[in-house]
């Protein structure tokens, strides 16, 4: 039980404390590949520290939903923490309150929210952004939520868990058909989500903003929360990507083995990092319109995957 | 059973060529893809040859590679207007199309293959008849590419990708398939020489333009 607890509280706790090193990570190491010296890796933690000092700007006729969302949708990822193998591999102590589709329908609700929070400010630019959203995201959550669903046909339970054992026993299965095309799906759908760059560029330019453009109106401590929360957004995703998809190996769960899945956390998400930046400094960004062929493709590729894993078994 | 993965790498792979040629708009990429299709049928000919240690096979892959491959490929390129690498065609919207032919694709598994084909027994898996299922997938993405485009290049392409999976659903299914394949050669050639004609006539087709009275 003891055990149980301390893994609890270190995947929460890591996942809560360490998202936004691996932004700084990927911040640094861009910047090394374009011969710039770059941001620290803390800059994001200076970041979070300075906003949550910083007074808050509430824009005129908003209502409560715009100052409330940031804490809600927080609070949908912390839940998203305990409930999907992110840095210990077998179930812990909430485990049991959702599964994996449920963790998928966690994600898409987070968005809703912030993007019903983003409209409410009442702001133009924003609005734009979340038409934009909502005009990409019937595809990249459609697609989501197949590849969750295809990965439970594989193991015929709807646990990530299950389905992460089940890689590490059967080393071939990492490399089956299905396997392939849902990784390559899902790995499509983390580069949309967490805004790389082939689909959109960071910061705030108004041509390639779609992310971006929900956290315009927020300030101070509301922007703090905002950011915190897509920190832990791209953790997540990257690692149920590395854990369930691409790498399940290496985590351990025993006391006290599991306080070695941090650094085989780290490593693998280097590995990650890695990859991404390859492809951040060779593609250049697309245009706008071609960001929903961008998700046709992993949509279709996710179908095909649902297609494939119930034809082949 | 190694085996049976890389035939399903192959088949894969060949699906999702087909899935290249109806998501582009240069025709020049279209006719690349097809190419590669064609290399893809000839190297899924040469692994059942192997492994079946059939010459009929053989022979067969290598009439693909050079028929189907090199030939048509050929035909289609130098008929192509002089700036070849610009032409392209308007208004494809490849959301819309990859839905569409996802819609396709799902009809063709679970309602024609699991009533019709299930029974059927190939070559290379007796038992599982699933490899079956992607000359039928390419059938339709054949037939869909025809339907949704207007250009005369790319339903060229499309009916010979519907060919494509004629000659794949042979190599699959049949132990003497060649004379499919000299049927089906003989038909696309006749088809490519006669549509080379027309598209020097007109490149692009209207909607029903020829029918009206």
């Amino acid at each position: 039980m003891l055990t149980l607890i301390l893994e609890t509280a270190t995947q929460f706790l890591f996942v809560l404390l360490a998202a936004p090193l691996f932004a700084g990570i990927f911040a640094k190491f861009k910047a090394m590949v374009e011969s710039r010296k770059g941001p620290s890796i803390f800059q994001p933690y200076f970041d979070l520290l300075k906003l949550l000092k910083k007074e808050t700007l509430v824009p005129q006729g908003s209502s409560i939903l715009f100052r409330y969302v940031p804490y809600v949708a927080f609070g949908v990822y912390c839940l998203i923490t305990l409930i999907i193998p992110v840095v210990i591999p077998v179930p812990i102590i909430f485990t049991a309150s959702a599964d994996f589709l449920g963790g998928a329908i966690l994600f898409s609700f987070a968005a809703f929210l912030k993007m019903a929070a983003a409209m409410d400010s009442g702001s133009n630019l924003a609005a734009m952004g979340v038409s934009r959203l909502a005009s990409f995201n019937f595809l990249g959550e459609g697609a989501l939520i197949t590849v969750f669903i295809a990965v439970s046909l594989i193991t015929a339970t709807d646990n990530p868990y299950t389905t992460n054992q089940y890689l590490v026993s059967n080393p071939s299965a990492n490399i089956t058909l299905v396997h392939v095309f849902a990784t390559l799906a899902f790995f499509m759908i983390f580069l949309y989500e967490t805004g790389k760059i082939p689909l959109e560029s960071s910061g705030m330019q108004e041509l390639g903003m779609i992310d971006e453009s929900l956290n315009y109106e927020y300030s101070g401590r509301l922007l703090a929360v905002n950011k915190w929360s897509s920190y832990m957004k791209q953790y997540l995703l990257g690692s149920v990507l590395l854990n369930v998809f691409l790498f399940p190996w290496g985590l351990y769960s025993t006391y006290p083995y599991f306080l070695l899945d941090i650094p085989v956390m780290i490593g693998k998400w280097l590995l990650l990092i890695f990859i991404v930046m390859i492809i951040e400094t060779t593609l250049a960004k697309v245009r706008l319109f071609k960001i929903l062929d961008y998700l046709a493709v992993a949509f279709t590729f996710s179908i095909l995957f649902l297609l494939l894993s119930e034809v082949m078994h | 059973m190694i085996y049976d993965g890389i035939v399903y790498l192959i088949s894969a792979s060949i699906l999702v060529s087909a899935f290249y040629i109806q998501g582009q708009r240069y025709i020049m990429s279209m006719i690349r893809g097809q190419l590669v299709q064609s290399i893809l049928i000839a190297a899924a000919s040469f692994l059942l040859a192997y492994l079946e240690n059939s010459l009929d096979l053989l022979i067969l892959g290598a009439l693909i590679l050079i028929l189907r491959g090199i030939l048509i490929t050929y035909m289609l390129e130098t008929r192509m207007p002089r700036r070849k690498s610009y032409v392209f065609e308007e208004g494809v919207n490849v959301p819309y199309l990859f839905l569409v032919d996802l819609v396709f694709i799902v009809i063709a598994v679970f309602i024609i293959y699991s009533i019709i084909f299930s029974t059927l027994v190939p070559i290379s898996q007796p038992g599982n008849s699933s490899t079956l299922l992607f000359p039928l997938l390419l059938f339709f993405q054949g037939i869909f590419l025809i339907t949704s485009r207007r250009s005369t290049y790319t339903q060229i392409v499309g009916y010979v990708e519907e060919e494509n999976g004629l000659v794949l659903l042979a190599i699959f299914l049949l132990p003497v398939p060649i004379i499919i394949e000299a049927s089906v050669f003989l038909d696309v050639l006749a088809l490519v020489v006669i549509s080379s004609v027309i598209t020097v006539e007109k490149s692009t087709h209207e909607r029903m333009e020829e029918l009206r009275g």
